[in-house]
């Protein structure tokens, strides 16, 4: 069994209580003396044992995103040396600040999962995000900690990530589904034998079914893990995947609860952006059991958004989003549905007699108009389909249902 | 874990100075206790051995609860402190405060060769009136009268405190040597530097509270470290 950080990774459960509480402690008085936000939610309170969690306010995504830009930052500007941002709720942006040593245990924490994967310093380490270098960030700093080679490449299109397969010759993959699906499948199409790859491992960047994972495993011939991670807390590098298939939240970092079916969690050690209770609006089952692996971190399976987030192509996406590029063209104030299908986004719109025309072409453009309004201000591939109003597509419900099978399946 | 604090309270009077502490240290660790004059570290300290009564909270020594017992029994828990400003008997020679510290222990007699191999200084100087030394010399002399008794947990309050720069140093390689001889140590200290470098982890204290807790390595450039001694907020973002 690879462990990276044994003491952390399998500290004893009364041993990790008294851990989190220093450090819950600790937390409360940073907060209550650097952001003017908690100061006036938790002025007053005291933390004397970790039942009293309960007592203390919630912090929701729609918070952050008042605060926005620094607005929730515990320490000056001169100490984040790191900015990523990620979107919250409405498509509206989040920035999350990060200090050097934010950085470095990012780095230490995402080392546990390429160590739990099986990744050594003998490894070549192959990412392919599609969204440049951001996307891996953390997996660099992990592969950085492991001191295996990455290769600082990331070619867009999936034919050069197959020959790049072929010609460096790693031994892990790292990548989101939907690419990782992509190589399979131009792999299958020119009949390439993925045995003569030298692929060990294919680490995933968000959970899949297990039917996917295993069409992976057979397709690229390699051991597939799954990463589960929230931008807005850390992603990745909020949990690992054991090699019994189990996440486990590093909880001597982040106290997780479920509250209502939500998984809600505390940043204990964040230094530029710490949260209190954060409400990550994702479904989730919550264990603390025994693990096979020796692992005492809680064990979590997430599950759907609760907040009707949809996912096309990895990019997180707000119906709110595309309301506002629809509020743009001519199509402003027209119900529409929304479906995401095979990673496509298709948006149905009601035609109404102001759009209606008796050319063909009219309608066209005004189709070609609003897609590429689409891929200008969202970066994604929609299709529009102008439906009539009485007899609409599908119901709303319908809609939903599709939702929750691509988030899923991706 | 050897020690181990919970949400320890203590005061005087009506002024809370500890406020909520908690926090552990494991066997053969060195731990360090920072923050500026008035954060409550040395209050801390008297509360842990009872000299100062906690209010609210639990010790756990070795996992048994220390809590309310008088201070001498703390010696009988293999817990000594060795208090800031040395505190050794001026009157004395250097050997009868050495006996003086292994009251407590039988084989006093053997401890007493180990603490003098330990400390060569003291062994030179074994029948000087312990007022005469030098305050290096003095604070070696705390730091065996302290292993006279054998402690297993060591509780040390600013050993450096009012030493020159040279002695600071003898001092903490005699600290960290302490791992060597079995002996766990919470070490209480203003200076930032020398203690995170002998330290295995650390936490920092500021007005009765812990702010930040961490590796030794991770806090030597942390810049709260910084703000809890010069008492600069951080609440602007663009300051």
């Amino acid at each position: 069994m690879n462990v990276f950080d044994r003491r952390y990774e399998m500290m004893p459960r009364a041993e990790l209580e008294q851990l989190q509480l220093e450090r819950l402690q600790a937390l409360l008085a940073r907060l209550k003396r650097h952001v003017r936000r908690y100061r006036e939610k938790v002025a007053g309170l005291r933390v004397e044992s970790l039942a009293d969690l309960s007592r203390l306010p919630f912090t929701t995504p729609e918070e952050m995103a008042e605060g926005f830009p620094y607005g929730m930052f515990a320490c000056p500007m001169r100490e984040i040396i790191r900015l990523h941002t990620t979107i919250g709720p409405g498509g509206k942006p989040l920035v999350i600040g990060h200090t050097r040593n934010d950085l470095t245990q990012w780095g230490r924490l995402v080392a546990r999962q390429l160590v739990a994967s099986g990744v050594t310093a003998n490894d070549v380490i192959q990412m392919c995000f599609g969204g440049g270098v951001y996307g891996a960030a953390g997996y660099l700093f992990g592969a950085q900690v492991v001191e295996a080679s990455v290769i600082a490449e990331e070619p867009s299109h999936v034919d050069y990530q197959v020959a790049m397969l072929q010609n460096y010759q790693p031994t892990v993959l790292i990548t989101t589904p939907t690419i990782a699906l992509d190589i399979m499948q131009v792999i299958e199409q020119r009949r390439l034998d993925p045995q003569s790859l030298h692929l060990r491992t294919v680490l995933l960047s968000r959970p899949v079914s297990k039917e996917t994972r295993e069409q992976l495993a057979a397709g690229l011939f390699a051991r597939v893990q799954c990463n589960f991670g929230l931008g807005e807390i850390l992603d990745p590098g909020l949990c690992l995947e054991c090699e019994a298939g189990c996440f486990h939240v590093h909880e001597d970092h982040f106290l997780a609860e479920v509250h209502e079916s939500e998984l809600v969690l505390t940043t204990l050690c964040r230094e530029a952006l710490p949260l209190l209770r954060y409400r990550t609006r994702v479904r989730c089952e919550m264990s603390r059991g025994k693990c096979a692996c020796g692992r005492s971190g809680a064990m979590i399976v997430p599950g759907q958004r609760l907040d009707g987030r949809l996912c096309v192509k990895e990019s997180p996406l707000y119906e709110s989003q595309i309301a506002d590029v629809l509020a743009r063209t001519k199509a402003a104030g027209q119900p529409f549905t929304v479906n995401v299908s095979d990673g496509r986004l298709v948006v149905s719109i009601e035609i109404s007699n102001d759009l209606f025309a008796d050319t063909v072409w009219v309608v066209e453009g005004l189709k070609r108009e609003i897609e590429s309004d689409f891929l200008a201000r969202l970066d994604v591939v929609a299709e529009v389909r102008f439906v009539n109003p009485r007899a609409k597509a599908m119901t709303q419900s319908d809609a939903e249902n599709t939702y929750k099978r691509n988030i899923t399946t991706g | 874990m050897l020690l181990q604090v919970k949400n320890l309270s203590a005061g005087y009077g009506n002024l809370e100075v500890v406020r909520g502490v908690s926090l552990h240290v494991c066997r053969g660790e060195i731990v360090g206790l920072l923050g500026a004059n008035g954060a409550g570290k040395t209050s801390l300290l008297k509360s842990l051995v009872g000299l100062l009564p906690p209010r609210q909270g639990d010790i756990f020594v070795d996992g048994r609860p220390t809590r309310g017992q008088p201070a001498w029994r703390s010696i009988s828990n293999s817990t000594v402190l060795v208090p800031e400003g040395k505190m050794i008997f001026g009157d004395m020679t250097v050997h009868e405060n050495l006996l003086i510290g292994g009251y407590h222990n039988p084989d006093r007699l053997m401890q007493l060769e180990i603490v003098l191999d330990r400390f060569p200084r003291l062994r030179e100087r074994i029948s000087q009136l312990g007022g005469t030394l030098s305050g290096g010399e003095q604070q070696m002399l705390a730091l065996g009268r302290a292993l006279m008794c054998r402690p297993r947990l060591l509780l040390l309050d600013e050993p450096s405190l009012g030493l020159a720069p040279l002695l600071v140093k003898e001092v903490f390689n005699e600290i960290r040597k302490m791992r060597d001889l079995g002996v766990t140590v919470l070490l209480v200290e203003q200076n930032v530097t020398a203690t995170l470098q002998v330290a295995d982890r650390a936490y920092v204290m500021e007005t009765g509270e812990i702010i930040l807790e961490g590796e030794a390595s991770e806090l030597m450039h942390n810049p709260e470290v910084k703000r809890a001694y010069l008492g600069s907020t951080g609440k602007e973002v663009w300051e």
